[in-house]
């Protein structure tokens, strides 16, 4: 189960490389982050760990349902461009991608014999890590790059998750509420742009 | 052997249903009056009853090719995987025949379209030649990536074993297999994303395009094609990525297989009604992707074992 949901996680944030278009981006997102939820609350049920889950049902509340929407919301707001079409033509991306999954699977080999427990996951997370990266350089419209940074951060959380058995959970807190921090930061920075111009 | 046989059959007979059952799902979300499922058979017996045309240009090629098209893919259809246990005949085929068979219906469909000298048949051609030759190398992927979970290279046995042990340990890179499939089950059978088969308008249409010179028998043995073809697609993912439900008798298991193709048409339904038609420029960018979530699932095997 645990694998299914890893590999939804990868195959969703794939997708949003690929997108074009800001709704159906956020829409990946936010299937990305209830993969992650459900993937926190199948771990946490399976170790009886009630810290992390309560952090998955934080997870999908605020990063699957309210994060999006509140960013669909500030688009429409502001309206920015709806289209996002990536600065890397699909074609290099086709390279690229597979290219970066080959070389963080081998980058990780190292960090994999640290960790008990199953170190495919380490991979995975430090490859999805690497994706987001390359979703916030390809595109030049800001709303891509805030969806880039936001998913960073869940492979950052898929990383806490599956390879140390949760964080403790004031740090899960905290960097809930740093994302909280971030939306509204990103509020006001769209809504100097539109003063300014 | 009875129950082989039988299959074959059944899945001869659900070809045309599958098509119409499509349609039907498309125009009662259009809130249209859907068709009757029957509609296939309809369509058939009345292109049987009329008389067929052929261009002045045409050589040879036009009588003969109607046949090659649909024999390669009736030659498919017996070497599919399985639908229930203890079947009378696992086919020792693997990935290479089966394409390299839907390849040599699609050569002769592309030689049928240049055949009658029109600029639509050869148009529609060439855009099919573009698109089956990126769906090729996706689909050896995938296969042979799936055949490799399932410890065997021959696609029958693959589906047996998939069936008999599921491959809980590799969810992760059954599940990219599963993906880059459906996406090529849509490409290789002309479906909305990458073709639209209800329009004949001149720019967009690709499988349309190669086929409109041709009439009566012919062309009922050309659509007759494209319906197998569906089935042959829709099965080889029931078989291979829903394998569950064989170890019943021979009917239930029947029933629970008609239903898993009834499930793969309707999501394809479903998604011809959420998306607009790609323009063709951009198809290649789609089979990417399929591309991608093959090598995906292969690299994710090898090197991680998920």
């Amino acid at each position: 189960m645990v694998d299914f949901l890893i590999g939804l996680f990868l195959a969703t944030l794939i997708t949003a490389l690929f997108t074009t278009r800001l709704y159906r981006l956020l829409f990946w997102y936010s299937l990305n982050s209830l993969t992650l939820g459900l993937l926190a609350l199948t771990v946490g049920s399976r170790i009886g760990d009630t810290a992390m889950l309560v952090s998955g049902g934080i997870t999908i509340a605020l990063k699957a349902l309210a994060i999006p929407y509140i960013l669909k919301t500030l688009s429409q707001k502001f309206r920015l461009s709806r289209q996002t079409p990536p600065t890397i033509k699909t074609q290099y991306s086709i390279i690229l991608v597979p290219a970066i999954l080959v070389f963080t699977f081998y980058l990780a080999e190292p960090v994999t014999h640290m960790v008990q427990g199953n170190a495919n996951y380490v991979a995975i997370s430090i490859s999805s890590l690497f994706l987001s990266l390359l979703l916030m350089i390809e595109h030049r419209n800001i709303a891509p790059k805030i969806v880039g940074f936001l998913s960073m951060e869940n492979a950052l959380f898929l990383l806490g998750t599956t390879a140390t058995g949760g964080m403790p959970m004031l740090v899960e807190l905290g960097i809930f509420f740093d994302l909280l921090m971030a939306i509204v930061v990103v509020n006001l920075l769209l809504y100097r742009e539109e003063v300014e111009s | 052997m009875i129950g082989y046989l039988a299959t074959i059959l059944l899945l001869l007979l659900l070809a045309p249903i599958l098509l119409s059952f499509i349609k039907a799902v498309k125009m009662r979300l259009l809130y249209k009056r859907p068709v009757s499922l029957l509609q296939g058979y309809r369509d058939f017996s009345k292109l049987l009853r009329k008389e067929s045309l052929v261009s002045e240009e045409a050589s040879a090629v036009t009588r003969i090719a109607p046949f090659l098209v649909l024999s390669p893919l009736l030659l498919v259809l017996f070497y599919l995987p399985p639908i229930a246990k203890g079947a009378f005949y696992v086919s020792f085929v693997d990935a290479f025949t089966i394409t390299g068979l839907l390849a040599l219906s699609t050569f002769f469909l592309m030689l049928l379209g240049l055949d009658s000298a029109g600029s639509f048949g050869g148009m529609g051609s060439s855009r099919e030649a573009f698109i089956s030759a990126l769906v090729e190398p996706a689909m050896i992927l995938t296969i042979f990536s799936v055949s490799m979970m399932a410890g065997d290279l021959g696609v029958g046995q693959a589906g047996v074993n998939l069936a008999h042990h599921f491959p809980k340990e590799h969810m992760a890179s059954y599940l990219f297999a599963a993906i880059s499939f459906f996406i090529l089950l849509i490409a290789e059978n002309g479906r909305i994303p990458v073709d639209n088969p209800e329009t004949h308008l001149e720019l967009t249409m690709i499988h349309e395009a190669m086929i409109l010179d041709i009439s009566g028998p012919y062309l009922a043995l050309i659509e007759t094609a494209a319906s197998v073809k569906f089935v042959i697609f829709a099965s080889l993912f029931a078989g291979l990525f829903l394998p569950f439900g064989m170890d019943h008798a021979w009917p239930v298991a029947a029933a629970i297989f008609v239903v898993k193709l009834f499930a793969v048409a309707l999501a394809v339904a479903i998604l011809e009604v959420n998306t607009a038609k790609l323009r063709l420029f951009k198809v290649p960018n789609l089979l990417g992707i399929a591309i991608v979530f093959a090598f995906l699932s292969l690299i994710t095997y090898y090197v991680l074992g998920a």
